[in-house]
């Protein structure tokens, strides 16, 4: 401490002045004779009374204002938990702040949560930033994204700050970090370094320690956050009649035993409990006391978590069904059984019902629950099946036909309108198989096995409906053998060869295989699932105007690659509007999130020569400013009691 | 503070505009006296001088037993006297008498010490003796013996100028017995008893046993004298009071305090005023500003 500081703070012994004064001022009533004073009644005088107030509180503002004066002429230093920069030689920082948004960070850290404290050490930060330094804004919430490009900025980065807000996303530290390093790399400032705000609970307790090689300095600062704590989330309630199904997860260390779990229907009226038993993963069932509509489940009792005890209750939800289209007399293998279309799907274990059909459905509501049909060699479609295919794609369906000889010989009125506006051919190919060149996608590892398909006889498609195609795998020749068309939010994908073993080899292909693999996955990722991990995107293909109303407010959507893509943040329940369409999609617990074990950091994240917890912090301003407070309240007091005085004369 | 703290300010009397005794005594003498006055004392005697109500201490010789048969009224016989009007008069010299308050003209002591003059003198004019208790007082205090004359006035007068103020009636009670056992002494059948007090601190049960003294055919008027401020209490403010006997000491909102003051007052006032009247006595109230010359002209009349 310097002289002085010692000598203006010498200047608090001065406090005793406004006490003397006090002291001087207070006056008792002088005292009379006056005989018959027994007569008198005593009591408690207004004027003394208001007096001492007055007199106390003038007193204490006075004394306050003292001790302030001589504190701000101390020029105090302050040492408090904050966080702030160090530089080198007084050069100016990039600094990419990398702040964990995921759901372990909503678990508490003293009276806030986690993702308060990253917040307010990404403002004190930004607080010892000065000009000429620039930041960069990342968020650790999986998948990770920039929420602030480098700027030199510092007002557009503390508007940054203020705009984040909690998840319940995974963690993805790792793709946080190479986009913070991909960030600062290209900025001209020579000291870089990257801050990371996080409890480091990315569900990866034995991974690499964080930060490890990184080629810009890492400082893993907040070691508070640190701490394994248990949770325990609500993952799933499924209803199943007058029965609903929970699921209940907790991660290491953590159990929901003895833990009730209550259903609740939309006014909070519980129709049913269940008592959880011992175990990391539970499942219970909750039998429902009444038909009203289940709600919500809750998992009672506390844990680190809350948000993650309350889980939205669906109808149980199916595996989903592919409808198949196929002529069993003709397809059917020589050892009997299904069309060996239908043996192939059942081989790929694609945890799909399969529904064969005699024929495309001339109904809407007969493909309602169908991800995809796949039609083998049809004889052309009536206007009712060409209706209905239409608004099967249209809604986001997914089509696979195989055109053969019956599809080339459609009885007049029956084409393949809206998937081919011309009608095909069937006739002899000179071509000896595919061009494995030619393959995209998916199936450019498998094409070579189309090489030398044996196949003397193939479909041919109109030039006009070639040019409207996206050929995956083409002939030899340049002709489409395998081909796709996106039609409304839906897709048609062609294959110019029937699936007939009397027609060609193709199905005896590895890469028929991956081909049905390929569209099934499709048809899974365009229909709606109803529910899945949040943080995980949710694509739209086809659709143009897209709006979600999530549990936190509403939800921008976004484009990816012309494909609208929207990305829940929260756990809940989501109204979507895909044009003019309202779906529901629910967003569960990441499993991952419940563990809470922090992972390592490298011993060089420890931020020795970038930054340190607790600064120094010059409290003058915030001294003066109470000062002034003081001031101005001594005043209005002074004010007001002149004013009561006034009132009193008159 | 204490009694004797408060000594030194009651050695003597604040006679104010009130002084000299003797020149203002012979004015309001002059004033309250018209012509030469009968003896209007009734009683025992051989001339009748009418009837009157039986009140208790009566003697039951003149008792009328016709009024009592006619009427079924307890009715009493007088007869004027021939005997002399002997006037007592009895002072309260206790500390509380030396107040003056700031309308007041002296302290209560000298107003009551002019009344009691100006009575010895019309009385002593008249040829009735006259004789001066006190109650309390300091060492310089002292009574005078009934006697008439000349001579008489000037000691009457000279015993109330000496007159210290002291001693506290409150803490005191045997004060006012001994004044009382004194005066009983003194005033003999038909005389006339005048106490001039402000009637405060005066212990308990007081009012009752003075009022006795009117039996026996002794006549008892009570002047109470009071200094203006006791009267309406013109404090505003805080105020902290002291009374002189008792050594209370009250704090209080004297604005809000006065109401309620001036109640007690009167509520004091009242029990004397009904104790003296139920005992066939008169109660006279005067306030230590107002002139003398009323005061005496109201005992007069009501010794008549």
């Amino acid at each position: 401490m310097t002289f002085l500081s010692t000598l203006a703070l010498a200047v608090a012994v001065l406090v005793v002045a406004p006490y003397l004064a006090h002291r001087l001022r207070r006056r008792r009533a002088e005292e009379q004779p006056f005989p018959p004073a027994r007569l008198v009644e005593p009591s408690a005088p207004k004027a003394r009374r208001r007096s001492r107030l007055e007199d106390r509180a003038l007193f204490a503002t006075r004394a306050a204002a003292v001790l302030l004066l001589a504190l701000l002429g101390a020029t105090p230093f302050v040492r408090c938990s904050r966080l702030s920069l160090q530089r080198s030689g007084g050069a100016s920082v990039a600094m990419a702040i990398v702040v964990d948004d995921s759901m372990s960070m909503r678990a508490a850290a003293g009276r806030t949560s986690r993702f308060e404290r990253a917040r307010d050490g990404a403002r004190e930060l930004l607080t010892s930033a000065r000009e000429g330094d620039a930041v960069a804004l990342v968020l650790a919430g999986a998948p990770p994204r920039v929420a602030l490009a480098p700027t030199s900025d510092l007002g557009a980065a503390k508007r940054a700050i203020e705009t984040l807000s909690e998840s319940d996303r995974a963690t993805d530290l790792d793709g946080a970090l190479a986009l913070a390093r991909s960030l600062v790399a290209s900025l001209p400032q020579i000291d870089r370094r990257i801050v990371v705000l996080s409890d480091l609970a990315d569900g990866r307790p034995d991974a690499p320690p964080l930060g490890e090689g990184s080629p810009v300095p890492v400082w893993v600062a907040l070691p508070e956050l640190r701490v394994a704590v248990s949770d325990c989330a609500l993952m799933t309630a499924d209803r199943s009649g007058g029965r609903v199904r929970v699921q209940v997860a907790c991660g290491p260390g953590g159990t929901a035993a003895g833990r009730d779990v209550v259903v609740e229907d939309a006014g909070g009226v519980v129709l049913g409990r269940t008592t959880l038993a011992a175990g990391a993963e539970v499942q219970a069932t909750v039998a429902l006391s009444s038909d009203t509509v289940p709600v919500v489940a809750r998992l009672l009792g506390g844990d680190a978590i809350a948000a993650d005890d309350v889980a939205p209750v669906l109808p149980e939800a199916g595996r989903g069904a592919l409808a198949v289209v196929a002529d069993a007399t003709e397809e059917a293998v020589a050892t009997g059984g299904a069309p060996i279309v239908e043996q192939a799907l059942s081989a790929l274990k694609l945890e799909v019902d399969l529904r064969p059909i005699p024929a495309f459905p001339d109904r809407v509501e007969d493909l309602g629950g169908d991800l995809g049909v796949l039609l083998d060699d049809p004889p052309g479609l009536t206007p009712e099946q060409r209706h209905v295919l239409g608004t099967f794609l249209e809604g986001g369906g997914v089509v696979l036909v195989a055109l053969g000889p019956h599809a080339a010989a459609a009885p007049l009125g029956a084409s393949f309108e809206p998937l081919l506006d011309r009608a095909t051919s069937w006739g002899d190919t000179s071509s000896m198989g595919a061009d494995p060149a030619s393959a995209t996608g998916e199936l450019v590892e498998s094409a070579r096995s189309l090489a030398d398909i044996g196949a003397s006889r193939r479909a041919t498609l109109a030039p006009e409906d070639v040019a409207s195609v996206e050929p995956i795998v083409r002939w030899t020749d340049g002709a489409p053998l395998v081909a796709r068309r996106a039609m409304g939010r839906g897709e048609a994908w062609l294959v110019t060869l029937p699936f007939s073993v009397e027609a060609s080899d193709i199905t005896l292909r590895p890469a028929f295989l991956a081909l049905l693999d390929t569209w099934v996955r499709a048809a899974r990722q365009r229909a709606a699932p109803k529910r899945s991990d949040v943080g995980t995107p949710w694509r739209f293909p086809g659709a143009h105007v897209v709006d979600a109303q999530g549990p936190a407010g509403p939800v921008a959507a976004t484009q990816d690659d012309a494909v609208v893509k929207l990305v829940p943040p929260r756990i809940g329940v989501y109204r979507i509007g895909v044009d003019g369409k309202t779906e529901v999609r629910i967003a569960a617990p990441d499993a991952r999130e419940l563990d809470m074990r922090p992972r390592a950091a490298a011993s060089s994240t420890s931020g020795s020569g970038m930054g340190e917890q607790r600064a120094r912090v010059d409290a003058s301003g915030e001294v003066a400013l109470a000062l002034l407070a003081v001031v101005a309240a001594e005043m209005a007091m002074r004010a007001w009691s002149r004013r009561l005085r006034n009132a009193e004369v008159v | 503070m204490s009694p004797q703290a408060t000594g030194p300010i009651r050695r003597a009397i604040d006679w104010g505009k009130l002084a000299p005794l003797r020149l203002r005594a012979r004015q309001v003498a002059e004033g309250a006296y018209a012509g030469m006055h009968r003896s209007a004392r009734r009683g025992a005697g051989v001339e009748f001088g009418g009837y009157r109500e039986y009140v208790p201490g009566d003697d039951l010789r003149w008792l009328d037993r016709r009024s009592l048969l006619r009427h079924e009224r307890l009715i009493v016989r007088q007869f004027e006297t021939e005997t002399d009007r002997a006037l007592c008069l009895v002072v309260d010299a206790s500390a509380s008498m030396s107040f003056r308050g700031s309308r007041a003209p002296g302290a209560k002591l000298a107003y009551a010490a002019v009344v009691g003059a100006a009575l010895a003198r019309i009385a002593l004019g008249s040829g009735d003796p006259v004789s001066l208790t006190f109650l309390g007082g300091g060492a310089h205090t002292t009574s005078v013996p009934r006697s008439v004359g000349h001579e008489q006035f000037e000691r009457v007068v000279a015993a109330l100028e000496a007159a210290e103020p002291g001693g506290d009636a409150h803490l005191d009670t045997g004060m006012l017995e001994q004044g009382l056992q004194t005066l009983a002494r003194a005033a003999r059948r038909g005389a006339i008893v005048v106490l001039l007090s402000d009637l405060i601190d005066l212990p308990p049960g007081a009012a009752e046993r003075v009022a006795a003294i009117a039996s026996q055919g002794r006549v008892l008027v009570v002047v109470q004298t009071l200094d203006p401020d006791e009267i309406d209490f013109p404090f505003t403010g805080n105020v902290r009071l002291r009374g002189l006997e008792g050594g209370a000491v009250v704090e209080t909102d004297a604005d809000t305090a006065r109401e309620r003051y001036i109640a007690a007052m009167q509520d004091l006032t009242r029990t004397w005023r009904e104790a003296v009247v139920r005992r066939t006595g008169r109660f006279v109230q005067a306030s230590s500003d107002g002139d003398p010359v009323d005061v005496v002209r109201a005992v007069v009349e009501g010794i008549r």
